[in-house]
């Protein structure tokens, strides 16, 4: 060995640098991870398989839209143009199926490949992590809600004889429209991103949101139209039910005699406090998931 | 009578995904021993091992495992063990259990007699009993390679097979292959790892970018690649007068002398060796020592990537 | 047929959280019973053909529960990277296929079959069975083993079966079919309910089945081993992933 006064040791300069620039900081990260939630629930920036599925749940959301164009096109005379309020009707299935389909990706993915601790060391928090998810999945699925009936607005706007008297007639809907949109994409949503987040696998997630939504349908029919009494409260029990039950009231229309909503015999803005209760709970269980996560 | 079809053969094998290009036109036979087969990441090691394990169909060429092709073929597992790199195990199963299914989806005769063996092989003898879901990575590997050696195969596949493994458990492994390869097994392993191959390898196979860039002996590779410089260095009784004499040889293209060290760069490794003796003796030299410096697989292998 | 296949799928599939989980999913069919029985309302046959059998059980409960277990039998094995165990051994694909078909339908049958047995019982108590319990009984078990066939070729076809098997349920099954009586011929849902209205014994319209009994036999037996077919082909070719 040598003598200690030879042993020499030495750190050279690779020519790291330390960032001086700025730092954009927490409020630009959580937008970042909005935006790209957003754009990874459409599988865009992914490969082309992940693409498809969220495509075609889109496509057919505005499936009755464009039907409804095309035939109004062709047949050119008075046609029943799909009421606002009945659209949602038509969009709840594919939205549905959307949360089934996507919601376990928007937070299983990073819990699969470990990468929330790479979220949670910079400048986001664990509540801002779980707000951007949701507030990304809540828009794409108002991209299913809303923009159907944005379409079918222009379109039997411009098929129409004076868009101007059809602006007029139509003012009204918009936004009731919209805040049925914005209401169920929160409900569904919120509640279907709290159940995808309790398992990191795919299947599981996907079948346990899928039950969320067809469990409680049959259950609250039952109730409603075959029991009655104190079961007629289970019409906010199933998502289709209470959401279609808000919409009514917020375009202020009576339910279909013998629907759900009729035989329920509940005030109409119970569903309306329903769809903020849920959305609000399913907010709450998302933050607290993500608040208590080992990441 | 023809000779026997050789374990393996890869006849101008390429597998593509679209556009990109993972294995180029390769070529290579195997026979019994320990074949390492190494690269970057990326350089289309796993897509060689999975066309050769019948799971990834060339997109042109063919494989042949002891004469039959490789796809499509599941008869030929019978023959041959697979140690996948993903390191999945059924969680629910003890490890004995993992290694008794491989057996008995093998249809062996005496199957926990097998199984009970290969635990042994691996010396996993203590963990057995436990779920493989509690497994380390180091026990998972070898449980695995275990379930691929229960059927005693001709031919074993390993992918990455020293993942996980601490330095212990490497060192048994690679004693143990080298005892299945002392047998007359056709052992091929994958790595990026230099000193794994260069320390259990016989040959190797090199693929880089999807290319077969060298196969062989590891030192003979070495040798071929005439075009760059090897180095030497030397000992001898009087380094100053021998460095002198070496100059004037033309196969060298340079000394260096150093605390008592002589350092010489030389193009043409065969005509260095057999010069170096008569000018020594001509010039009244004894050598002491004559050591090749970069003959590591390290050295081979940057050489081959950055060429 | 394997029997350490068999073995080995069935734990797969019955791991205990799971197989908890889906009693729990059939004591919904139960449930709705007997409330519609504390309910006491008329024409109990009616219901329990059209509403609790046809719509609820064979158009939700069949299907989900076939969609679980036929996409996880082999599913599963590709998503945890387990599958090369079982395809780098010297068994013939078909072994693999039907063992794994049988797990998953057993399964499946088991859970739907005890579901529809106590549920139809429940809603019929003290009433003339009609026919209805023996019918969709056999209905659910012939429709199990199509949904887990059709559902296990998914399976070995994309990595996200589930979502597929989801909107051919709900999608095509449910909606397409319903609009464009057409295309019948390609829902299973239309060959158990037309199996079922071989035995049930009320007017066919009640719950209204679109093919003939002998045409969703036949059906029934097409798409089975077709689907089969295709599955056992595919996982022949079948291609590791690269690492995802």
């Amino acid at each position: 060995m040598p003598p200690a006064e030879q042993r020499t040791g030495s750190i050279y300069d690779l020519g790291y640098r330390r960032y001086d620039g700025l730092r954009l900081g927490r409020q630009h990260a959580v937008l970042s991870l909005y935006f790209y939630t957003l754009r990874g629930a459409f599988g865009i920036g992914r490969r082309a398989s992940s693409k498809i599925i969220p495509i075609v749940i889109t496509v057919i959301a505005f499936l009755p839209a464009l039907i409804q164009l095309g035939v109004a096109a062709i047949v050119s005379d008075e046609v029943d143009v799909i009421r606002p309020e009945n659209y949602f009707g038509f969009v709840q299935v594919p939205v549905a199926l959307f949360c089934a389909a996507i919601a376990p990706e928007i937070t299983g993915r990073d819990m699969r490949q470990r990468t929330l601790s790479l979220y949670f060391s910079r400048a986001l928090e664990r509540r801002d992590y779980a707000l951007a998810k949701l507030a990304a999945f809540a828009t794409a699925l108002m991209v299913l809600t809303l923009a159907p009936q944005a379409l079918l607005l222009v379109g039997n706007g411009l098929a129409s004889k004076d868009l101007a008297d059809y602006v007029g007639d139509n003012w009204k809907d918009m936004p009731r429209t919209i805040i049925s949109g914005v209401g169920i994409a929160a409900a569904m949503g919120a509640v279907a991103l709290a159940i995808a987040a309790q398992t990191a696998r795919r299947a599981y997630a996907t079948i346990a949101v899928v039950a969320w939504f067809l469990v409680t349908w049959p259950i609250s029919g039952i109730l409603v139209t075959e029991v009655g009494g104190a079961g007629r409260a289970a019409a906010l029990l199933s998502p289709f039910d209470f959401v279609y039950g808000a919409t009514l009231w917020v375009f202020d229309v009576e339910p279909d005699r013998d629907s759900v909503q009729d035989l329920a015999e509940i005030p109409l803005w119970a569903y309306g406090a329903a769809v903020a209760a849920y959305a609000a709970a399913g907010t709450a269980l998302v933050i607290r998931r993500f608040g208590r996560i080992a990441a | 009578m023809s000779a026997p079809a050789p374990p393996i053969a890869v006849i101008n094998v390429s597998r593509w995904y679209g556009n990109i290009v993972a294995v180029n036109d390769i070529s290579f036979a195997l026979g019994p021993g320990i074949t390492g087969l190494l690269g970057p990441n990326g350089a289309g090691k796993s897509t060689m091992l999975h066309m050769l394990s019948g799971f990834l169909r060339p997109s042109a060429g063919e494989l042949r495992v002891f004469g039959e092709s490789a796809w499509e073929n599941p008869g030929m597992y019978r023959r041959i063990g697979l140690v996948p790199e993903r390191e999945a195990v059924y969680p629910f199963l003890t490890g004995y259990e993992f290694v008794l299914l491989a057996a008995q989806l093998q249809r062996l005769p005496n199957p926990e007699e097998a199984a009970r063996r290969a635990i042994a092989m691996v010396e996993l003898e203590d963990a057995a009993g436990r779920a493989t879901g509690g497994y380390s990575k180091g026990m998972k590997q070898r449980v695995k390679i275990a379930a691929a050696l229960v059927h005693d195969p001709e031919i074993l596949l390993l992918d990455e097979p020293f993942n996980g493994a601490d330095p212990r458990q490497r060192l048994q492994m690679m004693a143990m292959l080298r005892e299945m390869a002392a047998q007359g097994r056709t052992i091929l392993f994958s790595s990026h790892i230099l000193e794994e191959v260069e320390r259990l390898a016989e040959e190797v196979l090199v693929i880089v970018a999807g290319r077969l860039a060298a196969s062989g002996d590891f030192r003979e590779i070495r040798k071929l690649m005439t075009d760059r410089p090897h180095t030497f260095n030397v000992r001898s009784s009087d380094n100053r007068t021998l460095a002198s004499a070496l100059v004037a040889d033309p196969s060298v293209y340079g000394v260096e002398l150093q605390d008592g060290l002589l350092q010489v760069r030389t193009g043409e490794f065969a005509a260095f060796t057999m010069a170096i003796p008569g000018v020594a003796r001509e010039a009244g030299v004894s050598i002491y020592e004559l050591r090749p410096t970069d003959e590591s697989l390290e050295s081979v292998f940057s050489y081959l990537v950055k060429r | 047929m394997n029997g350490v296949l068999i073995r080995l799928t069935a734990r797969q599939l019955l791991g205990q959280k799971r197989t908890v989980l889906l009693l729990l999913f059939a004591l919904v069919p139960v449930l709705i019973a007997v409330l519609y029985r504390v309910a006491g309302n008329d024409e109990p046959q009616r219901w329990a053909a059209s509403a609790l059998n046809a719509r609820l059980i064979i158009g939700t409960f069949l299907p989900l529960a076939a969609l679980v277990f036929g996409t996880a039998a082999l599913g599963s094995e590709f998503e945890d990277g387990t599958a090369v165990y079982i395809l780098s051994k010297p068994i013939p694909r078909q072994v693999i296929v039907l063992s794994k078909l049988l797990v998953s339908w057993l399964a499946t049958a088991g859970v739907v079959l005890a579901a529809t047995l106590i549920a139809t019982s429940i809603a019929l108590w003290g009433e003339p069975q009609d026919g209805i319990l023996a019918g969709f009984a056999l209905a659910v078990v012939a429709g199990a083993l199509v949904y887990c066939a059709l559902f296990m070729w998914l399976s070995v076809l994309t990595s996200r079966a589930l979502i597929v098997g989801l909107l051919y349920v709900f999608i095509w099954e449910g909606v397409i079919t319903r609009l464009f009586a057409g295309v019948r011929f390609l829902s299973v849902r239309q060959y158990t309910l037309g199996i079922a209205d071989a035995v049930v014994d009320v007017p066919a319209r009640v719950f209204n089945p679109r093919l003939g009994e002998m045409e969703a036999m036949v059906l029934a037996a097409v798409a089975t081993v077709v689907t089969l077919y295709l599955a056992v082909r595919r996982l022949r070719r079948w291609e590791i992933g690269e690492a995802s």
